[in-house]
């Protein structure tokens, strides 16, 4: 009996706690805001680096539109490794990492470089390591440890050391245009050029090993595929037939080309094995270009341009060849399709009022949300992780690189080449 | 005044006396003595006096007394002339008379020694035989005398015989008398003591008495104690039962309302509760930043303690989402909304020190 009450005075004086601990907060939403993150410039003993790790990272992270890196005169100290961390002044700050660094050179050829990244509020190390790089190998490694960091706040694979083509366009004093394709680091940063040549090249696309490029070129006179090997630099035509070929598009498991062939006399979306060289035509309407094909991330289905409707519309087709499906609806012109590496989301240029953009339609819901605004937008490509578009626009009457965010919140300008630059493509992120 | 008058009236005779007597005196001096006659008699007057009132008797007698006093002076006045008259020839008398007395005398003195000498030679033989027959009659009374004076003796003695019987008797008698009187006073001792035994016995009876009253009325005091302890007591159990009653009824309404207070304390703690709740999750809200690859579905329950100041204590994930990203999102909202709101009201306080926090992408 006594045991009974014991029992029941036991429980009854944890009511009160546990009424307590039932009060439960339900949050909702929230905002995808940039994180706050206070990148404290590396420590550096030895030969000064020729890149500032810091500053690059810094900008990757900030250029993603996921981070909001404090300005460096909010930074209260600068420590350089955990021990000199005083947790609770960068609390105050509310930043949600603290990234510290040293770089350190004995002989100014090899670099021994180590980052840290903190969780300020709980004081607790979220990713740490250590690298030896050349000195040329500074910058590379810049943009992978923005990765790291971008991945260990956002649980997304970062982007920035994934690297961007394009093609420019430079105009010989004697009025010619000499064209080139380039690579450059995500930012746009330290191009360098892979091909050139007097003819136009277009469409350049990377296979999803990120080691080679495949892209039209004019060389011959006519429009033809060609394949590229970015290590060694070796090229192979893949599609010369008579007419058009262009736009070439890697499947995801890297073994087919989709490319847009007039060879029957009607440009129409066709599909090359690369293996064997077999094509098998995708679509059949004679009356209608169909054009700029890509692959839907599961590899079954191709999304491509098309104007069977009387303008410029984004239609689904069966990689095998069917019936197609018209995706988009808003506006009189849809073209230039890519898919985020997810399938959920589809980039597109899209014209209002006669004025191109840069729009994303969710391909679930059908909902278009335009991106851009100055209204001569070009070539959309999903950026790897699918959190960033890369297009080409117009900036003072020159063809420029820029990027905006899925959201359209953060727009970059990308590069500084005295060029034209169009029809860029970002690699996919390299394994 | 009667006197007065009747002074008056004396002295006016002695006066009138006086002269006859002169007169006479005068006469028989010179002729032979003829009898006085009566010259005149003062008429006595006799007032009717009537009775008036006071005031008109006082005023009469004043008036009166005014007159007398002016008849009484012009009389003294009279009377001293007269006075003066009367001595002047008082003294004239005075001389006629010393000088006819002087030769009288001498002739009466003359005559006077020869009787005397005569009488006293008889007078000496008298005497002497009258001393004879004192002597006689002397000795006779001193023999009378012895003899009586001898009776005398004897007659005492005999009386100091009687008296010394008497006083014999007397003695025994006393004596007799002593005895009776030890005898009664043994006696009245006796019964003195017997009277004091009784009394005391008395007394002791009535101390017992008294004291077995004493007892008997202590008993009953001590009963009626008893009596009014008992109904004390039972007064008192009664007013204890009553009180009890008052007390459980009390009790039970005081517990209703406690109950009810309590209840309604609980509400409005609730209340602040809620209204700080949602505070708290505005503010972590405006804090979250959700990470973009937030897929939905995601949700993360978190236990967090707070300081009394609304300062985070501490953050644990007590149900993860699976994404370490998305739960830190949610740890790194909650400490950098800190302090929290906190109420000021201690129990809602309490209430908000540790609870849990569900994010959630949508």
């Amino acid at each position: 009996m006594t045991k009974i009450w014991l029992t029941l005075i036991w429980l009854l004086a944890f009511l009160p706690w546990q009424a307590q601990a039932e009060l439960v907060i339900e949050i909702t939403g929230g905002t995808e805001a940039a994180l706050p993150i206070a990148i404290v410039p590396f420590g550096n003993t030895g030969f000064a680096p020729p890149e500032d790790i810091s500053h690059v990272i810094s900008n990757d992270l900030a250029r993603s539109g996921r981070f909001a890196p404090l300005p460096q005169q909010d930074l209260i100290s600068q420590p350089h490794e955990k021990a000199q961390i005083n947790f609770q002044d960068w609390r105050l700050l509310r930043s949600e990492g603290l990234l510290v660094g040293k770089v350190d050179s004995i002989d100014g050829e090899t670099y021994q470089v180590q980052f840290q990244l903190f969780d300020v509020y709980k004081a607790q190390q979220l990713v740490g390591k250590r690298y030896q790089v050349p000195a040329s190998g500074l910058r590379r490694l810049a943009h992978q440890i923005a990765d790291e960091v971008y991945q260990a706040l956002t649980g997304e694979v970062g982007v920035f050391s994934t690297r961007l083509a394009f093609v420019t366009a430079i105009k010989n004093v004697d009025g010619t245009k000499r064209f080139a394709l380039q690579v450059s680091d995500s930012d746009g940063a330290n191009p360098r050029t892979v091909l050139q040549s007097k003819q136009p090249i277009m469409s350049p696309n990377w296979s999803p090993d990120g080691e080679r490029l495949t892209y039209v070129s004019f060389e011959n006179g006519n429009a033809e595929v060609f394949i590229q090997e970015m290590t060694s630099g070796r090229r192979n035509s893949v599609a010369a037939f008579k007419g058009l070929n262009s736009a070439p598009s890697w499947s995801p498991d890297g073994k087919k080309l989709a490319l847009t062939l007039s060879k029957a006399g009607n440009p129409e979306i066709y599909v090359l094995e690369l293996a064997t060289g077999n094509l098998a035509r995708v679509t059949h309407n004679s009356q209608a270009i169909d054009t700029e094909a890509v692959w839907m991330p599961n590899g079954n289905e191709l999304v491509f341009t098309s104007d069977r409707g009387g303008r410029p519309q984004i239609y689904k087709v069966p990689a095998i060849g069917g019936k197609a499906e018209r995706l988009t609806f808003e506006g009189s012109y849809n073209a230039s399709p890519d898919i985020s590496p997810d399938g959920q989301m589809m980039t597109m240029v899209h014209v209002q009022n006669g004025k191109f953009y840069i729009a994303v339609q969710d391909l679930t819901t059908g909902a278009v949300h335009v991106l851009t605004d100055t209204g001569r937008d070009e070539s959309p490509s999903f950026a790897p992780n699918g959190r960033m578009i890369l297009y080409a626009t117009e900036q003072k009457g020159k063809g420029v690189l820029a990027a905006v965010s899925v959201d359209g919140r953060i727009h970059q300008r990308l590069g500084e080449s005295g060029s034209e630059v169009r029809e860029p493509a970002w690699s996919p992120i390299r394994k | 005044m009667k006197t007065s008058w009747i002074e008056t009236i004396i002295a006016g005779s002695y006066a009138l006396i006086l002269h006859i007597i002169l007169l006479a005196l005068f006469v028989i001096g010179m002729e032979s003595q003829t009898p006085p006659k009566l010259v005149s008699q003062p008429k006595v007057d006799i007032v009717q006096a009537t009775v008036m009132d006071e005031a008109a008797i006082l005023q009469e007698v004043a008036k009166q007394q005014q007159l007398e006093n002016e008849k009484r002076r012009l009389e003294q006045e009279r009377q001293q002339q007269l006075d003066k008259k009367l001595a002047e020839t008082q003294q004239e008398l005075a001389r006629t008379e010393q000088e006819f007395l002087d030769q009288q005398q001498r002739a009466e003195l003359e005559q006077k020694q020869l009787e005397l000498e005569k009488q006293q030679q008889q007078e000496k033989i008298a005497k002497l035989e009258q001393e004879r027959k004192l002597q006689e009659q002397k000795t006779r009374e001193a023999e009378q005398h012895r003899k009586q004076e001898e009776e005398k003796k004897q007659q005492a003695e005999q009386q100091r015989k009687a008296e010394e019987q008497r006083t014999l008797e007397a003695e025994q008698a006393r004596k007799i008398e002593e005895e009776k009187k030890q005898q009664a006073e043994q006696q009245r001792r006796a019964e003195e003591e017997k009277r004091k035994l009784a009394e005391a016995d008395r007394k002791a009876e009535e101390q017992r008495k008294a004291e077995a009253e004493k007892a008997r009325k202590l008993e009953e005091e001590k009963k009626r104690q008893a009596e009014e302890a008992r109904k004390e007591e039972e007064k008192r159990k009664a007013e204890q039962e009553r009180k009890a009653k008052i007390a459980e009824a009390d009790r039970l309404l005081q517990e209703s309302l406690a109950a009810e207070q309590q209840e309604q304390e609980e509400r409005r703690v609730a209340g602040v509760v809620d209204q700080y709740s949602l505070m708290i999750k505005q503010r972590v809200k405006r804090y979250w930043i959700r990470p973009g690859s937030a897929e939905t579905g995601l949700q993360v329950t978190l236990r967090v303690s707070l300081l009394p100041g609304g300062d985070v204590k501490q953050v644990t994930v007590i149900k993860s989402s699976g994404n370490s990203v998305f739960d830190r999102s949610a740890e790194s909202a909650v400490y950098k909304a800190a302090p929290l709101p906190q109420p000021t009201d201690p129990k809602a306080a309490a209430a908000l020190r540790d609870f849990q926090f569900i994010f959630k992408p949508e």
